[in-house]
């Protein structure tokens, strides 16, 4: 039955029904101490190998509102520095990818060149041309102290490339742990290849798109999931699996993509992985492994704020695809996941949804995290285990975060 | 007077189809490329009017591929966001009922820019696209509803047979300038 506004703000007993409060979705001071005691403190999916396979490639993303650069060196080792100017601050590189085999306008081959007066980087960091250096600084600066901040970074787990702004992060490893073991096999039996890139800002939090990706309840929005999976057998006897750090895994069926009319089952995969099978890993604090078969999907985020998110979709093959296999691959992925497959357009309706119904000034929400089933597939253990490592790493309490300052206490309280 | 096919006079209507007679020339190429455009525009009012069913049936062949491909900087690879025949993307439509979708209709702005006669049966079209979507029930409809926000800019590069009763679609690539599709959409573009 319907309920009054006393009753619906009612707060409920989180031993009987676990529930986080909406305020940690939409607050500005939750989002900026996220953004300290998290992103930049953990182990960040930044790109894949492949996509910088060349010495002097290079790729630029933002972590915590700090842009990076990270490039392969003549050494074939991957780097990642801030990008930024050591001297007035600019941005050094400014496209989203490309070789420093050329030279710039203000600067020589495979050099990273500010284009604002000249000063330029090599691919280690280090400051290897200062314009006129003598005649501005006399003996105050060289070159050898003003090379770029490096930041920690490692390639692992199918070829990945992880940086941290944190240098006293603990290794990739550990923070990893074993909650990619099961997907071992199709991950480093052979290297694989970016084929898909594409990005969605959408207004909603970032915690939202991984909530959705740690819960598989939501497949009642989803007819494809239903007709290919949820009505399948071994759909319920999925499991997840908790890791430590936050992370948890959901183990594999097999998917009958056929049952959706007009779609045929996949007969490409990866080593280790049965056709059509299915398995997924989502990562604190927001990346996803999804391997559906024959395309390996990697959800990544950038927050922008408490009700911003840009997510980054990426689909992989084998480097050794055959131009057919991988044509197959790439319209298998499409079908669900490109930006006009089927599925991925109504996960992100939905928790744009979400965005609009939880704002900043609307009265706080009790978002219900509840489902017990045995950690079978339509449990949200997920969830719960995410904001447990959550509240560890902010100090704030979900259910309870009142006492963030600036919080805006509602006529309820 | 130029004889047109089956002995028309060029430049008549004929009674069966309704069409312009062509005879091969200059004037003759002019017409072919008119009907070329034609066809574009006349089928963008039925995309905007969401009939794909009209726009398959009525102004693609049977051997109709369409694609949607763009070109990442970020990756620097190629990309196909999204590929089928006619019968595949009845089957999509006819199929769109059964799920979730942003229900706020697109618009699409398209200027034929050019026409080329490749000498036999084929016509290869380069037209620009804006794509406007007026937002209906995507997010807070109370608010957002009526607001038109640009969506997607690109290329329709199109083949289009021209040997029979009337031009159809062979081919069409929607080459996408714009990388950044948000919530995407379930609709061919």
């Amino acid at each position: 039955m319907s309920r009054t506004a006393a009753e619906w703000n009612h707060k409920p007993n989180p031993n009987a029904i676990e529930w986080v409060d909406s305020r940690i979705y939409t607050d500005e001071a939750i989002f900026e101490q996220e953004l300290e005691k998290i992103w930049k403190r953990v182990w960040v999916l930044a790109c894949h190998e492949s996509e910088l396979p060349k010495a002097y490639d290079f790729r630029t993303l933002t972590v915590a509102r700090e842009p990076i650069v990270i490039c392969r060196g003549e050494d074939d080792r991957i780097r990642a520095f801030l990008n930024v100017c050591p001297h007035r601050a600019n941005l050094i590189v400014r496209a989203p990818a490309g070789s420093f085999e050329k030279g710039e306008p203000s600067g020589n081959p495979k050099r990273m060149t500010c284009m604002f007066h000249g000063w330029q980087f090599d691919m280690k960091g280090n400051c290897v041309e200062i314009p006129r250096c003598k005649q501005g600084y006399q003996d105050r600066l060289d070159k050898k102290d003003a090379g770029l901040r490096e930041l920690r970074c490692e390639v692992g787990y199918g070829g990945f490339v992880w940086i941290t702004l944190n240098d006293d992060a603990v290794p990739l490893a550990e923070f990893i742990g074993p909650a990619l073991d099961f997907m071992k096999a199709e991950l480093e039996t052979e290297p694989l290849e970016v084929f898909h890139y594409h990005k969605a800002i959408i207004d909603s939090n970032y915690k939202l798109w991984h909530d959705t990706n740690s819960e598989f309840y939501h497949d009642y929005m989803h007819y494809h999931n239903r007709v290919t999976s949820m009505m399948q057998p071994g759909y319920f006897d999925r499991k997840y699996t908790a890791f430590p750090n936050g992370h948890c895994s959901v183990g594999s069926m097999e998917v009958k993509y056929e049952a959706y009319k007009g779609f045929k089952g996949r007969d490409l995969s990866f080593p280790g992985m049965p056709l059509n099978g299915w398995k997924m890993v989502d990562l604190f604090p927001g990346y996803t492994y999804n391997i559906r078969g024959s395309s390996l999907r990697i959800d990544t985020m950038t927050p922008l704020g408490p009700n911003k998110v840009m997510i980054e979709f990426r689909g992989l093959g084998l480097k050794k695809d055959t131009p057919e296999e991988r044509l197959r691959r790439i319209r298998d992925h499409n079908t669900i996941w490109g930006p006009f497959g089927r599925n991925l357009h109504e996960d992100l309706l939905g928790i744009t949804g979400q965005g609009a119904a939880m704002r900043p000034g609307q009265e706080p929400r009790r978002v219900l995290h509840g489902r017990h089933e045995d950690h079978t597939i339509h449990d949200e253990i997920g969830m719960r285990h995410y904001y447990a490592e959550w509240q560890r790493m902010t100090g704030i309490s979900p259910t309870e975060p009142s006492g963030v300052s600036s919080l805006v206490r509602t006529a309820a309280e | 007077m130029n004889q047109g096919v089956n002995g028309v006079t060029a430049g008549a209507r004929d009674e069966a189809t309704d069409r312009t007679q062509v005879a091969p020339g200059v004037a003759g190429d002019r017409m072919l490329k008119e009907q070329v455009a034609d066809l574009i525009y006349r089928s963008t009012v039925l995309l905007d009017r969401e009939d794909f069913q009209g726009w398959l049936e009525e102004f693609c062949a049977p051997e109709f591929r369409y694609r949607i491909t763009t070109y990442s900087p970020e990756i620097r690879r190629e990309q196909e966001w999204l590929e089928g025949g006619r019968e595949d993307l009845l089957e999509m439509m006819r199929m769109l009922p059964m799920h979730n979708t942003d229900h706020s209709p697109l618009t699409r702005h398209v200027s034929v820019y050019t026409v080329d006669l490749d000498g036999g049966n084929a016509a290869r079209a380069v037209s620009s696209v804006v794509i406007y979507r007026t937002m209906f029930d995507g997010i807070n409809s109370h608010l957002d509803s009526g607001e038109t926000r640009l969506f997607a800019v690109g290329k329709y590069l199109d083949t289009v047979r021209i040997d029979g009763e009337q031009p159809l679609f062979l081919e069409r690539n929607l080459r996408l300038d714009t990388r950044r599709m948000d919530k995407g959409s379930h609709f061919p573009l």
